[in-house]
């Protein structure tokens, strides 16, 4: 079952593709940006498109393609960390929590509804006043905000799988949770699980712009996609590219990463689902 | 009359206090000030432009929320202010020029500036038909100094060491010491009138042009003609509808789609939509409100003066004025006295953008390669953008400065006052000696930088009693002076308020004290 | 039944301790934000004299554990207490924005779960072809979206542009259907982007992941009739997740609508909150967090019970 590129579908492809557009661009977008230092180059505020500035500028004359270059290290790097721990974190407790049943189950579902239950707001002012704030901070509070909701879709999805016969039989035979969780169970749930990734990474890129404007996280003058569509939001009015391209790098790049987890989970879950 | 303006400036009487305001001149200049010297319209506006009775009109404020409040003692927010305007009246009002009007006082005379006679004025009532009097007059003064109330007029209040009433129609005031500010003081803001014994604020009944119809905290306040105002032909609106959209697009969207005709404190980047649309307008009220650099003095590393200097040259104050406030704002000079102030000092030498110079004093600094960090917050307007620009200039010069932007609730008590290098941002206030007192004198509880030059606070004390406007003018132009070398504050531009109407909403005029004509715009206006 | 029955005594009692938990977290949390209300209400006029005459004022000087079990106590009877900011009941001003945000949440709900099951189901069924990648495409594209973009562009387009809809809400004077239909359709349509995504996406992924299982096939060989295999013998295997998906978008609809709320200018919970959380009104804070909680143990209960109900395997586990 181990398909080269060349086995992918179109759609999985151009998912892979952009992925890894952004990814060059995450690492190495500030050297390709044409305004290195990212200051004020130009008097016009929300400027159309020009040779100096091909993006149009920002609401203090910023370039805005140099903006939206070093945002991606930003964005792409820390919502993918962050989504990737909210999701590892969550499935794990979940299929736990869906194997082992009983008290595990109960203390960990009520645990984290308490947890989901906590305003994210009143969670991220604390962490910015008793820590301070960094990017570690950042990526650590975007994936516990997400990781109860992580949780309770595999947990959901798991205890179908849990019921289901051939569970039964593994168990009869004396395998150990650890075996149930990775062998019978994950391989049968990994479409929803990846779908459940997709969206919740379009979240913590959503999320980020919340957590700038409340001083958690990327600071000035650096700032994520999100962040870079909120500061310029009254460009909107004048049509400017500066508020149009950031939304549609975070438009491409969740498109990307939801066409490139669609593909890889139809390849997995459709060949190998019971 | 004649002695209201013996100045050099008469047509800018008392832009901060009552000109040649003696202890010894009786202050009689209140007396006899009819409805027509009431604070108003000049008489030249209304002839071109006769207000129109009748229509209702939706306004937005920038912020609403659960502390709003229509307990004249306890606003806090400039919606707060705009609320109490409708509602309620003060003694005196602030006019144009800053000089004290009289509302419900018919005269204030003073013979020594320590004690003042109060007449009020006769047949005002309250809302629910009772008839204005001295005791709701003292009760009002009296209850901004219970420490319990935590009014932030406090601080002003506590200087009347005695309210007493003198008979149904006066009162006695006695201040610890002579102040010739007070008619002034008694126009701002939280000197409102309410009545006697008012401890329930849910709703309000005050004296005011318009009846409290409706009030929830957070969500709007709803005021309806006075039938019995005591200004005849005053307000012109049937009603008025006031909240808070806190998101600077929405309120100006708000406005263009007509379903606001005022939208209060807008974004100067919005300024270019609302003259591109048809049918609206600009309202900028030029004043000497800032956001200032603030340096503390008396903290490691900030508190050096060649980095304060340094930091100083490195404010690029056009770029700032064009770039984040699209030329609604005045090049400051790092002192706070703004060019509306007729104590001004305009021969005060222009702190230029000056890398070089910056260069120089941050090498003889001594920080070289340390980042700095620099608090900002949304809560000190515009402040971030500031630090942005400021940041951008202090790289060309090696100078790093780490930006960390804090959350908006909690700026004032966690980080104003306490953090190193931050921003403040300091409302317009009536007078000089009112904003050297409060934000520059060496015990000041609001001086920023912890600056302390015993010459300053001497020189402010002697021009507070200085009676020859000549001498009285030298002294505030040295504090400037001293202010702009000496503190640890960067004032890089005096900010204009900025708000946006219906073209067919008439009447608005400019109050340096705030945008909104001093956020006092709702007797004054009417639909045409 | 007694199984299920058991279950649910289960859930209550231990949402009645998830509460206290949170109660408990709310109030660590709050006592660890620097700045208390009183610092908060005085703003920049927070002189030390005039912080501490408004703390006792207050009653802030009362150490904070006192303050948090004075708030169970009357919690027990009923009492969400006074909000520390603007002395009012925190009953009434929850009671004022409680409806308001029900509306909302009920209003998006009612076109957003129809349209997102419908968009999810017809995916998964047309699974790889053209159609499946439009919807998936389009759905993420939509939730890819900031709301406060979606929000102003809705606005800049049909309330200041065509004059067609009113820009936000004042006083909510609902007049009649037709103009609750107004004043309603740009807030439900920007929320409505970004619940549908979820509700789909899952949708999609957890039919499609049953309709490839084996038994489904077998299912297919025997000439069982599509629309009935996927509405009788998937559907039921896979609405644990999608029900689930369903409850957390609605919960997100009751409390984590701020941007929503504050671009139309909208009196609900989620803005109260987020004042009572800015000005450190602990008694509204929790009032308001023991709600939303409340609200979300009831919405996952309904779908525990619901995939419970659908999935008879579920019922003996």
């Amino acid at each position: 079952m181990n398909a080269g590129i060349t086995r992918l579908r179109p759609a999985t492809a151009a998912g892979l593709l952009i992925v890894l557009f952004w990814a060059a661009m995450a690492a190495f977008g500030p050297l390709l940006a044409p305004h290195a230092d990212g200051g004020v180059m130009s008097a016009q505020v929300f400027d159309a498109a020009s040779r100096a500035a091909p993006l149009g500028t920002d609401y203090l004359g910023r370039d805005m393609l140099t903006r939206i270059l070093i945002g991606a290290r930003y964005t792409v790097g820390v919502a993918a960390v962050a989504t990737g721990l909210a999701s590892l974190v969550g499935t794990t407790l979940a299929l736990c929590a869906a194997t082992v049943g009983g008290w595990t189950d109960a203390v960990l579902s009520r645990l984290l509804d308490a947890l989901i239950s906590l305003p994210s707001l009143l969670f991220a002012l604390v962490v910015v006043a008793s820590v301070g704030s960094s990017i570690p901070m950042l990526v650590a509070t975007a994936a516990v905000i997400y990781v109860p909701g992580a949780y309770r879709t595999v947990r959901a999805l798991a205890v179908n799988i849990v019921a289901m016969e051939f569970v039964k039989v593994a168990r009869a035979r004396g395998e150990g949770t650890l075996y149930l969780m990775r062998a019978e169970i994950l391989p049968n749930i990994v479409l929803p699980v990846l779908t459940d990734f997709g969206l919740r990474f379009i979240y913590v890129v959503l999320l980020l712009s919340g957590l700038s404007f409340l001083g958690l996280g990327i600071q000035p003058p650096y700032a994520d996609w999100g962040s870079l569509v909120r500061e310029n939001i009254e460009g909107l009015a004048y049509g400017a590219p500066a508020v149009i391209m950031p939304a549609l790098a975070i438009a491409t790049l969740t498109i990307g990463v939801n066409l490139l987890v669609d593909g890889l989970a139809g390849r997995r879950g459709g060949g190998d689902g019971r | 009359m004649s002695e209201q303006t013996p100045g050099p400036f008469p047509a800018r009487s008392g832009a901060d206090l009552p000109q040649g305001a003696s202890r010894r001149v009786v202050m009689g200049w209140l007396a006899g000030a009819g409805l027509g010297a009431a604070i108003g319209l000049p008489a030249v506006t209304a002839r071109a432009d006769a207000p129109k009775k009748g229509g209702s009109i939706r306004v937005a404020g920038y912020s609403s929320g659960t502390s709003d409040t229509v307990d004249p003692a306890r606003q806090s927010l400039s919606t707060d202010y705009v609320r109490c305007n409708m509602f309620y009246n003060g003694l005196t009002a602030l006019d144009g020029s800053l000089a004290p009007q009289p509302v419900l006082a018919e005269s204030i005379e003073s013979g020594d500036a320590r004690v003042w006679t109060v007449k009020l004025r006769k047949g005002v009532e309250f809302h629910d038909g009772a008839s204005m009097t001295s005791a709701d007059v003292v009760y009002s003064l009296t209850r901004l100094q219970d420490a319990k109330l935590g009014s932030p007029a406090r601080p002003l209040a506590s200087q009347m060491t005695e309210i007493k009433a003198m008979g149904p129609q006066e009162v006695r005031i006695t201040l610890s010491a002579p102040n010739a500010d007070l008619p002034v003081v008694l126009g701002t803001f939280h000197f409102k009138i309410v009545k006697n014994g008012t401890t329930d604020f849910t709703t309000a009944i005050g004296t005011g042009a318009y009846r409290c119809k409706e009030f929830s905290p957070g969500v709007r306040s709803v005021g309806v003609r006075n039938p019995n105002y005591w200004k005849a032909g005053k307000p012109y609106l049937d009603e008025i509808e006031f909240f808070g959209i806190a998101d600077d697009a929405a309120r100006v969207n708000a406005l263009l789609s007509g379903d606001i005709q005022l939208a209060g404190g807008i974004n100067p980047r919005s300024t270019r939509q609302v003259k591109a649309a048809p049918g609206f307008e600009i309202f900028e009220t030029r004043g000497g409100g800032y956001t200032d650099l603030i340096a503390r003095l008396d903290a490691q590393g900030t508190g050096n003066a060649d980095f304060i200097l340094a930091l100083k040259y490195l404010i690029d104050r056009e770029q700032m004025k064009r770039a984040i406030f699209q030329d609604y704002a005045v090049v400051g000079n790092d002192q706070p006295i703004d060019p509306t102030n007729r104590f001004h000092n305009p021969h005060l030498p222009q702190r230029p953008f000056d890398l070089d110079r910056a260069k120089f004093h941050f090498a003889k600094s001594g920080i070289g390669a340390t980042a700095v960090p620099l608090i900002a917050s949304t809560a000190a307007s515009s402040s971030v953008d500031m630090a942005v620009l400021l940041q951008d200039a202090a790289r060309k010069i090696g100078l790093s400065l780490d930006i960390k932007q804090v959350p908006a609730g909690g700026y004032w008590s966690n980080y104003w006052l306490k953090a190193p290098l931050c921003f403040g941002n300091i409302n317009p206030r009536p007078s000089a000696d009112i904003l050297f007192t409060l934000f520059f004198k060496s015990d000041a509880p609001w001086n920023e930088s912890k600056w302390k030059d015993p010459k300053f606070d001497s020189l402010l004390l002697a021009a507070r009693s200085e009676l020859d406007v000549g001498k009285r003018k030298q002294m505030y132009w040295d504090m400037q002076a001293m202010v702009r070398d000496d503190a640890g504050i960067g004032i890089p531009l005096f900010l204009s308020g900025l708000d946006a109407h219906s073209a067919r909403l008439k009447g608005l005029q400019p109050i340096p004290t705030g945008g909104m004509m001093g956020f006092d715009f709702a007797e004054n206006v009417w639909l045409a | 039944m007694s199984p299920l029955a058991r279950l649910l005594a289960a859930r209550l009692a231990s949402g009645v301790l998830t509460l206290l938990i949170v109660s408990l977290l709310v109030f660590l949390a709050t006592e660890m934000l620097p700045g208390d209300v009183a610092q908060a209400v005085l703003g920049q006029s927070a002189t030390p004299d005039a912080v501490a005459a408004l703390r006792a004022a207050m009653h802030l000087d009362q150490p904070g554990w006192l303050r948090y079990l004075l708030w169970l106590r009357g919690l027990l009877t009923l009492d969400l207490g006074r909000s520390l900011v603007n002395g009012l009941p925190v009953a009434s001003l929850i009671g004022s924005r409680l409806p308001n945000s029900l509306l909302l949440a009920g209003l998006t709900a009612l076109v957003a779960v129809p349209v997102a099951l419908l968009l999810g189901i017809t995916a998964a069924v047309w699974r790889g072809t053209a159609y499946d990648r439009v919807v998936g495409v389009l759905t993420v594209s939509a939730v890819s979206v900031p709301e406060f973009l979606v929000a102003t562009l809705a606005v800049l387009v049909f309330a200041v542009r065509l004059h067609w809809l009113p820009a936000m809400f004042y006083g909510l004077d609902l007049r009649s259907p037709g103009h609750m239909l107004l004043v309603f359709a740009m807030p439900v349509a920007t929320l409505s982007f970004v619940v549908v995504a979820q509700i789909a996406r899952m949708t999609r992924a957890a039919l499609t992941n049953v309709l490839d299982s084996s038994y489904i096939e077998m299912a297919v060989l025997k000439g069982v009739r599509p629309l009935r295999l996927v509405l009788r013998h998937a559907l039921p295997n896979a609405l644990g997740p999608i029900v689930n998906a369903v409850a957390l978008s609605v919960s997100f609809l009751l409390g984590g609508v701020i941007i929503v709320e504050t671009i139309f200018n909208y009196p609900g919970l989620a803005k109260l909150m987020v004042d009572g959380v800015s000005t450190r009104d602990m008694p509204l804070v929790q009032a308001c967090a023991m709600i939303f909680c409340a609200a979300y143990l009831l919405l996952v209960l309904l779908a525990d019970l619901l995939a419970i109900l659908a999935n008879p395997r579920l019922r003996h586990p």
